[in-house]
């Protein structure tokens, strides 16, 4: 009788848990991936020495904020 | 004479209460045996339940691994709280009320305090239980991260040098794994790429410290057990002390005190020990986390400054 309680709760616990949907929707697997982004306003690429910010030909504000160092950015990344 | 005798005639025989103390003692003690068998059914038909799932469950983070772990946990607790609960209501009440009612210089006082003390040992008795049922639980979902880890240096190694500038088409190798988006420069035509690491990678920096903390495991249990020497060897050198009280043999007073004196030197020892221990422990933690995701080291660090002070 107990064995069969302690089963049954069990059960109904496995139950619950794998039908419940988690919170912020199904996990996405993606694989590794390269991509750049061209100034959308003349189509030029945005090079190394120009910085991140800003495009180097006809000035399109890519990123609006100051960088600062991260573990990847740097603040060497800002456009002048 | 002034009816002395008398009285104490009177106090010989049991107090009314006695009875009902007994009976709570009894009451309490089968009501903690009956939960202690729900408890050890539930975690024996728990744990293996738990660990099928946790091997069975696909889900990235094992989602669903740990809802049923916190259900389980939380059934648990029911139990506990069902123990604690009643010990306020059933033996604490009782305690006070009597005490209230009987002076301490009562020859019978003594009858409460040993009630008290005999549920209340029952009680830790099977809070010892719960804790060993809880630590059962927790083992379950330990699983071999450096498999995990491999994967995800296989990964890297197969797709590191597959990809190529955007702009250009230049090969661009991938010097390191990246654990978020990074931009990375062609080295041809100088175009910032970004770059989206893959999932797996991605997740290096949730396993990192449990991983660092697998493979630094039998430091902790060093340290661990360094630090309960202390404890242990002050109640050894109290047992020794306790026996000599009625001792007067000099030889054998002696003897005691010059081991009496090793035991406290060997604790003393243990006590500037430990905390070198957790030092070498934590430094050994944080060095392996640091060789396994290197760019995250300055914010470890920090950490590691933070927990020295604890």
């Amino acid at each position: 009788m107990e064995e069969k309680k302690v089963n049954s709760f069990l059960d109904k616990l496995k139950q619950k848990a794998q039908n419940q949907t988690n919170y912020g929707g199904e996990f996405e697997i993606s694989e590794a991936k390269m991509n750049a982004k061209d100034c959308p306003n003349c189509g030029a690429g945005r090079a190394k020495q120009d910085g991140l910010t800003n495009c180097a030909y006809c000035g399109f504000e890519f990123i609006n904020v100051k960088l600062t160092d991260g573990v990847y950015i740097k603040k060497e990344d800002n456009s002048l | 004479m002034f009816g002395l005798f008398h009285k104490q005639k009177d106090e010989e025989a049991l107090p009314e209460w006695y009875s009902e103390l007994q009976e709570a003692q009894e009451r309490w003690f089968s009501f903690l045996e009956k939960l202690e068998t729900k408890m050890e059914e539930f975690a024996t038909a728990a744990i293996p339940e738990l660990k099928e799932i946790l091997q069975g469950d696909d889900d990235f983070y094992k989602r669903t691994f740990h809802r049923i772990y916190s259900g389980v946990n939380g059934q648990l607790n029911n139990i506990r709280e069902k123990a604690r609960d009643t010990y306020e209501e059933k033996i604490n009440n009782l305690y006070y009320n009597l005490n209230a009612q009987i002076s301490v210089l009562s020859k019978h006082h003594h009858l409460l305090s040993d009630f008290r003390g005999a549920c209340s040992d029952r009680y830790n008795q099977f809070e010892n239980q719960y804790n060993y049922w809880r630590k059962q639980i927790d083992k379950t979902q330990e699983r071999d991260l450096e498999i995990e880890y491999q994967k995800i240096l296989d990964n890297y190694e197969t797709t590191k040098n597959k990809f190529s500038c955007t702009q250009c088409g230049g090969a661009i190798a991938i010097k390191k794994i990246f654990l978020i988006e990074t931009y990375i420069s062609c080295p041809y035509c100088q175009t910032q790429n970004t770059f989206a690491p893959s999932s797996l990678a991605r997740n290096l920096q949730n396993i990192a410290k449990e991983l660092a903390e697998q493979r630094t495991a039998h430091l902790l249990a060093e340290f661990e057990r360094e630090k309960d020497k202390e404890r242990q060897l002050y109640h050894q050198r109290h047992e020794l002390s306790l026996s000599i009280i009625h001792e007067s043999d000099k030889r054998i007073l002696n003897e005691v005190q010059t081991k009496m004196k090793d035991l406290e030197e060997q604790r003393q020892f243990a006590i500037q020990n430990a905390p070198k221990l957790r030092q070498i422990y934590l430094r050994a933690l944080y060095d392996e986390w640091n060789k396994i995701t290197p760019d995250l080291k300055e914010h470890n660090e920090k950490m590691y400054q933070n927990q020295l002070n604890y």
